[in-house]
């Protein structure tokens, strides 16, 4: 005969409707996982788990969630019942929220006589457990614990419901029918990354052969056996977590440059693996015991822990360097690449073969392959007319690399955002010349990357000019000549942009005049010189404009 | 003074701890601002007398000030609102001036020596008379146990209230316990899967409610109320009332009714069973789940001045659609995140972005921007600026539109940023001017392809 059963009728006579109490069933893990990673600190999983679910009302629990899930984001789908509340409360089983979720409870106290070894077992309630210490009653009265400088040692009867080993989402589900089903559970997790990198090897003056890897980060302690791995690339809209949202970083319409973007997320990156390594080193062996006691002779805690320590032979679990844990695993061959698809409106590589992510890995894929890209290796130099007043400047011009991103040219790939390092051979072997950000290029989209600076070639550059004041409405008129010289000491032959750059304070520009034939770009005016090994060339112009002073 | 004995309603076991007394009802009423109305039922069984009662298990963010506690025959005297924590310090240090029991236990024997020791001190170091003798505790780092016969009344476990009341009579009675407390807040939740093909979208709502009081309610019934509530607590209320009443998305306001329950300006959410809400939990609740809602994608881009660019500007991707009963979709939406799915090649939803709307009336029409577009994107060039004179200049744009999708897309490119005079004297496509100071244009670009947009705009002031 249940004792509690007439207070529980009573209590169903005079509360609201009380439900029947639901059955829980567990699911302990996913039979398949789906990780889709974002650019910006964060992943969306998708699990799918096998449950048998009794026809009454069930609480369904999983066990084994990423522990940094987004609760808000959570939806679980396909259990073919109405789902009444969902619930996230992960409160991780330590040794300070074992003692604190025990008050009220009993606990056995052993305590150990140094000397003799003599044991006494007394049984305790935990009165009070906080940062400062715990207070605990035996039938003596009221005792503070770790403080007689007795080793005690406390045996909890069991794990306090509250606290669980794995994170833990569950749902409560109405009643249904009973029987076997698959249902799906997703949720945004945030500790993962992506980024891609792009390595260029020039093959010939005017060709390269183009590879992009992307290079996968799970930051957290979750790791996925067998799983569906995949990264969108492109800029989504994301608010800040503080209001809510999904971004660790802020939200992403607030960056005006990708740049600066793209800084915040390494050093948000670089941030997680700091604290990560902290958190290890922080743990010295001690556990974290809620400690605390009143003031006592010279002896402090620690050091009395340490006696006990050494008495009961137990010693500091000796954790590893950050680093250990952390492995690096490159999987790209060219047989195996990432198989791009279209989502919405960003670029899908989906890694074609299940992988397992393991817990702080980083991991490596190639998505791009492609010989022979046509390229252009050139070096510019912009002007600005607003400078002009008299200039003899000896500048030496940026190397730049061009691509068209269209088929024709050998590529036509979308280009996700990444860095692309050009290398190109030597005498002496393979040479880095240089890096840039590659922004996020879609197809028949032109890209310049700026890589270094130039040796061996040098401007002189020698501008001056008249303004005279315009009768009728008072814009200062400038007529400017020019004459850049290009010394290439180079023993190859190379191309020289120098551009004239135009915007709106500047009104009515006109070339006059030009020793080479004049081009617009981006609106700017540009001319094009292909100066010869060991000679030099030089560009003139006149340039006629009306400086606009706004009122 | 007596204590009364709370009489003990049963409870998941699970939930408590074994002392803590438990409510016959209990009431959550939470706002979206981080607030909440509680009421705790509770029987009380008491001698006549004055006398003191404890509420334990209230709120640990209570605000005292706000308690009303209501028992047909008892008189109030005076509340009061606990929250020293019970340490090993504070327990020695309480014990100043009263007597605790030294028991000091030999290291090689184990043998127990027991004394009755006054606490003098606690600074710097307990000191101790025993007997006639002064000493400071341990200061031989032997084992000592210090043994306290009682606890302070004031030194809790947990933050706890009590009140002093004078009962004439014996009580066996209930008694309403009600105070706003801080730490429980909720927020609405959007899930949107969005079928572009089909242009339509399905679309649950979730309540999600945080309970970070530091105390589990349990069994409770709760009702969330969407509204913006003023609180006056600085400079934080107001900014909050603030942001949240902004709401650039929406793109008209609905005048519809619903059937929701209404209280003054605020809209009550109630949960239907009663529920449990942890102590750090969130605990998310549907509210709205519709499917077939007739959703559109737009495509739009703003320029605010006139320059020319190397680099083009992606277009920002909007989901459009309508709270309205014609739409699908006839519920007014309180405030929160809504998160766009789009289903992937092998009909797996994926995460496409999310925006934020504020409380919308039934029947407005929203704009969400879910991101930017990889393979739609639009590069302005400033070709020439002419003065006309000095108040007033011409500027000639063309605007390179990309699309590298397989599909033809509408592009929505505005112009703003405009002086106080404007007038477009020259464009290829027909515009329409959108306000005061901008214009804009809808082009149509093909599938891979590109289209181009000239305008001549005259700008003075």
């Amino acid at each position: 005969v249940n004792p509690r059963l007439p207070l529980l009728l009573l209590l169903a006579a005079l509360g609201p409707a009380r439900a029947a109490a639901p059955i829980e069933v567990i699911s302990p893990r996913a039979d398949s996982v789906s990780v889709t990673i974002y650019r910006d600190l964060f992943a969306l999983v998708t699990e799918t788990r096998t449950v048998d679910l009794p026809d009454g009302p069930v609480k369904l629990s999983f066990d084994g969630v990423v522990e940094t899930l987004l609760p808000a984001s959570a939806v679980v789908a396909d259990t073919g019942r109405v789902l009444d509340e969902a619930n996230f409360d992960y409160e991780q089983l330590t040794p300070g929220s074992l003692f604190r979720r025990s008050v009220g409870r009993e606990i056995l106290l052993t305590r150990t006589m140094r000397g003799s070894g003599k044991v006494v077992q007394v049984p305790a309630t935990i009165v009070s457990a906080t940062d400062d210490g715990v207070v605990i009653r035996t039938r003596d009265g009221n005792e503070a614990l770790h403080c007689s400088g007795i080793p005690e040692q406390v045996t909890f009867e069991k794990i306090p419901d509250e606290l669980q080993q794995r994170p833990r989402l569950s749902v409560l589900l109405a009643r249904g029918a009973a029987g076997r089903r698959t249902v799906r559970v997703s949720y945004l997790a945030h500790g993962f990354a992506w980024k891609s990198d792009y390595v260029g090897r020039l093959t010939r003056p005017n060709r390269m052969d183009l590879q992009g890897w992307l290079t996968l980060r799970n930051l957290t302690n979750t790791s996925f056996a067998g799983a569906q791995v995949q990264v969108v690339a492109g800029r989504l809209n994301l608010l800040d977590v503080e209001d809510r949202g999904t971004s660790v970083i802020g939200a992403i319409g607030s960056y005006q440059s990708e740049q600066g973007l793209n800084d915040v997320r390494a050093e948000a990156l670089e941030e997680i693996r700091e604290e990560q390594a902290e958190a290890e080193e922080d743990y010295d062996g001690y556990p974290q015991l809620l400690s605390g006691c009143y003031p006592m002779g010279p002896h402090d805690l620690r050091r009395s822990y340490e006696m006990q320590t050494i008495t009961t032979g137990i010693q500091g679990f000796g954790g590893g360097d950050g680093d250990e844990l952390s492995e690096i695993m490159v999987t790209g061959m060219r047989a195996s690449m990432a198989v791009k698809e279209s989502l919405a409106d960003y670029q899908l590589y989906r890694l074609p073969w299940p992988t397992d992510l393991q817990a702080r890995q980083t991991k490596q894929a190639l998505f791009l392959d492609k010989r022979a890209v046509k390229v252009e290796r050139f070096y510019s130099w912009s002007l600005d007319a607003l400078d002009y007043q008299a200039i003899d400047d000896l500048e030496s011009p940026l190397l730049k690399l061009g691509l068209e991103n269209r088929k024709s040219s050998g590529l036509g790939e979308p280009l996700p955002e990444g860095v692309l390092r050009l290398f190109e051979p030597g005498a002496m072997g393979e040479l880095f010349s240089g890096e840039d950000t590659l922004y996020d290029t879609a197809v028949n989209e032109d890209v310049e990357l700026t890589l270094a600076g130039a040796v061996d070639l040098s401007l002189d550059i020698r501008i001056d000019s008249d303004s005279a004041r315009k009768e009728k409405d008072g814009n200062n008129v400038t007529l400017a000549n020019a004459e850049i010289m290009i010394a290439n000491a180079k023993g190859v032959p190379v191309t020289v942009e120098i551009r004239q750059t135009l915007h709106r304070y500047i009104a009515n520009a006109q070339v006059v005049r030009a020793n080479h034939r004049t081009l617009r770009k981006h609106g700017d005016y540009a001319w094009r010189l292909r100066v010869p090994a060991n000679t030099a060339d030089t560009l003139t112009f006149r340039l006629r404009w009306e400086e606009i002073v706004e009122d | 003074m007596r204590r009364i004995l709370w009489c003990l309603a049963m409870v998941p076991a699970a939930a408590l701890a074994a002392d803590t007394p438990a409510d016959r009802e209990i009431s959550l009423t939470i706002y979206n601002k981080g607030i909440a109305l509680i009421e705790h039922v509770r029987q009380i069984s008491a001698p006549a007398g004055r006398q003191r009662i404890e509420f334990a298990g209230v709120s640990a963010q209570i605000a005292p000030e706000t308690v009303s506690f209501i028992a047909p025959s008892v008189e109030l005297i005076e509340q009061n609102f606990d929250y020293d924590l019970l340490t090993p310090a504070k327990l020695m240090e309480k014990a100043v001036g009263s007597k605790v029991r030294l028991i000091r236990v030999n290291p090689a024997t184990g043998a127990e020596t027991a004394e009755v020791a006054e606490v003098l001190s606690t600074v710097g170091g307990t000191v101790l008379r025993i007997g006639t003798r002064i000493e400071v505790l341990r200061e031989d780092s032997l084992p000592a146990r210090v043994i306290f016969d009682k606890v302070p009344d004031n030194l809790r476990a947990q933050p706890t209230l009590s009140v002093l009341v004078n009962a004439s009579k014996p009580v066996n009675e209930t008694a309403r316990l009600t105070y706003l407390s801080r730490g429980l807040d909720w927020n609405a939740d959007y899930v949107a899967v969005f079928d572009e093909a089909k242009g339509e979208s399905s679309m649950q709502g979730w309540i999600t409610l945080q309970n970070q009081s530091g105390t589990t309610f349990v069994n409770a019934r709760a009702q969330l109320v969407a509204g913006d509530v003023n609180l006056v607590n600085g400079e934080e209320g107001y900014w909050e009332y603030q942001r949240q009443r902004r709401n650039a998305n929406q793109r008209a306001v609905g005048v519809e009714s619903t059937a929701r329950a209404q209280l003054g300006d605020y809209y009550l959410y109630p949960i239907k069973q009663l529920t449990t809400i942890a102590n750090n939990q969130t605990k998310q609740v549907s509210f709205l789940d519709a499917a077939g809602v007739k959703t559109s994608k737009g495509y739009e881009v703003t320029f605010h001045g006139f320059e020319s660019r190397d680099q083009p500007e992606s277009a920002e991707v909007r989901m459009r659609f309508a709270n309205s009963t014609a739409a699908g979709l006839g519920e007014q939406l309180p405030s929160g995140v809504v998160r766009v799915y789009v289903r992937d090649a092998r009909g797996q939803p994926q995460f496409v972005g999310e925006d934020h709307i504020g409380h919308t009336s039934a029947g407005s029409e929203l704009a969400l921007k879910i991101g930017d577009a990889f393979d739609v994107s639009v590069l302005p060039t400033l070709v020439a600026t002419r003065p006309v004179n000095r108040r007033s200049y011409e500027y000639d744009m063309s605007y390179l539109l990309r699309n590298a999708r397989s599909t033809p897309v509408v592009v929505t490119l505005r112009q703003d940023g405009l002086w106080r005079q404007n007038e477009v004297l020259k464009e290829s496509v027909k515009g329409r001017r959108t306000d005061a100071d901008s214009f804009a244009w809808d082009i149509t670009v093909p599938a891979n392809g590109a289209s181009s947009l000239t305008v001549t705009l005259r700008n003075s002031w």
